[in-house]
């Protein structure tokens, strides 16, 4: 009897492994599939209800994470602590969801984004637990417009682009993922080269391939630069901003042509998103 | 564990509610730079309660249900989570639960070994880019918040399936005739 129930507890451990390689193996590197599709229909208007109940509680408990950070910053940083602060306790969320809207409406206004592109508003409503993957899922889908591959911003810049698409929701592979790669520009210097993730880092990122002979430094803003290479999956329109030199070592530049880049839009903590749909595409 | 459709539906609706909590709030917060990870702790703690095939079962559906609907290639998360569940569930199996820290630092150390698993598969699957050692300052803190979690988790699940626990069974029976006096 005893015997049996170990055989049986075995046989479904088995199988249970089995089948984790099986669907490793059948879905890996497809994007979304059936399946994944359907559950997500039917738990996306689960998680919006969610996430909107829960966001006051997360935004408490955030504020005491960014205050705790905050006090570890230099002197530059302890104004845009006060100012957040003041936010915090002054301002309505209404207001400061406000805020990012205008935020993005003068992104669209400083001509970054070029003409053609319809421009979809999403919230985010869950995100990755791990820090191996960085994505999120907003509240816009294919019923919006959106499609696999469209750019995302946030009022600050560049957020990521979006990699699967259900009626209601869309899976937003964000910039600091280990899958992702931008073609990106230094200016003025206009030196290019690829932005790849630092995995584990979202306020880290590093522009790889850069020229050796052409000098960048600290400071610079980098944009995107627009165009496709075989390794890139998807396009970007040129000129969004998407993060500030913040290391660029002469000798490290020389020796792996790579800077640090730290990106405008903190991808730990995005709430609305803008998502460019239509445009040109390879 | 006792597995009877009432308490399938309970450790269904527990699954679910522990999905939805994860993506919508605790992958969303940020506490010391790092996102609590609520669902190693909760198959953990059900491996704990309910033994290897409890905690290897619940593993796999958490694992598929993440990976649905945070749309990465499934089984990736199945597999790290169902051999998170099934090592907790040996640990019940094998040896008694005497101290209540036991749960959470099982839950501390298990945590450690699932977020080192999302890591090995991705290693797996090919990861083509620099890895920054903030990764490790991540793993060990969401083992620092399953420490803190792990208690809790563990009591609340404790009660909501008492009737399914062989273990409370049987303390309820022995308990019995000590009420008329002794």
């Amino acid at each position: 009897m005893y015997r049996k129930q170990v055989r049986r507890r075995r046989a479904v451990l088995a199988l249970l492994i089995i089948g984790s390689f099986v669907l490793l193996t059948i879905t890996y590197g497809q994007g979304s599939n059936g399946v994944q599709r359907g559950v997500s229909a039917i738990f996306s208007p689960i998680q919006a209800v969610a996430d909107g109940a829960l966001k006051p509680a997360r935004d408490l408990v955030n504020w005491f994470d960014q205050t705790f950070d905050a006090r570890g910053r230099n002197s530059r940083l302890q104004d845009e602590l006060r100012v957040a602060r003041e936010e915090a306790v002054g301002k309505s969320a209404a207001l400061a969801e406000n805020a990012q809207l205008r935020k993005l409406l003068e992104l669209d206004r400083s001509g970054a984004i070029p003409s053609g592109y319809e421009r979809v508003t999403g919230r985010v409503i869950a995100r990755s637990p791990t820090v191996w993957f960085s994505d999120v899922t907003i509240d816009a889908g294919s019923g919006d417009g959106v499609r696999v591959e469209d750019p995302v911003v946030n009022g600050d810049g560049l957020v990521g682009t979006v990699s699967a698409v259900t009626g209601g929701s869309a899976q937003v592979t964000l910039i600091a993922d280990h899958s992702s790669a931008v073609s990106a520009k230094v200016v003025p210097v206009a030196v290019q080269g690829v932005i790849r993730p630092n995995v584990g880092d979202p306020a880290d990122l590093i522009l790889d391939f850069i020229d050796s002979t052409k000098h960048v430094h600290k400071g610079q803003p980098v944009v995107t630069a627009g165009w496709r290479s075989q390794e890139i999956e998807s396009r970007f329109p040129p000129n969004i901003p998407i993060g500030e030199v913040t290391r660029a070592s002469i000798v490290v530049q020389e020796a792996s042509q790579q800077v640090h880049v730290r990106p405008y839009a903190d991808l730990r903590d995005l709430d609305l998103v803008q998502i460019l749909t239509g445009g040109s595409r390879g | 564990m006792i597995l009877t459709s009432k308490i399938l539906a309970r450790l269904v609706a527990i699954v679910l509610l522990g999905v939805i909590l994860q993506l919508s709030f605790f992958s969303q917060v940020w506490v010391f730079g790092v996102s609590p990870d609520l669902l190693p702790v909760l198959v953990i703690c059900l491996g704990l309660l309910g033994g290897t095939m409890t905690g290897a079962v619940t593993g796999f559906w958490v694992g598929f249900l993440l990976d649905c609907l945070l749309v990465e290639p499934l089984g990736g998360a199945s597999l790290v989570l169902l051999a998170t569940g099934y090592l907790a569930g040996l640990f019940r199996e094998r040896f008694e639960i005497h101290s209540p820290l036991v749960p959470p630092l099982l839950c501390m150390a298990l945590t450690v070994f699932a977020e080192l698993g999302f890591g090995a598969v991705e290693l797996m699957l090919g990861i083509d880019t620099s890895i920054s050692a903030m990764v490790i300052r991540d793993i060990l803190v969401k083992g620092l918040f399953a420490f803190l979690l792990g208690w809790p988790i563990y009591l609340g699940l404790r009660r909501i399936l008492r009737p399914a626990l062989v273990e409370e069974q049987v303390v309820r029976r022995r308990r019995r005739p000590t009420v008329l006096g002794a």
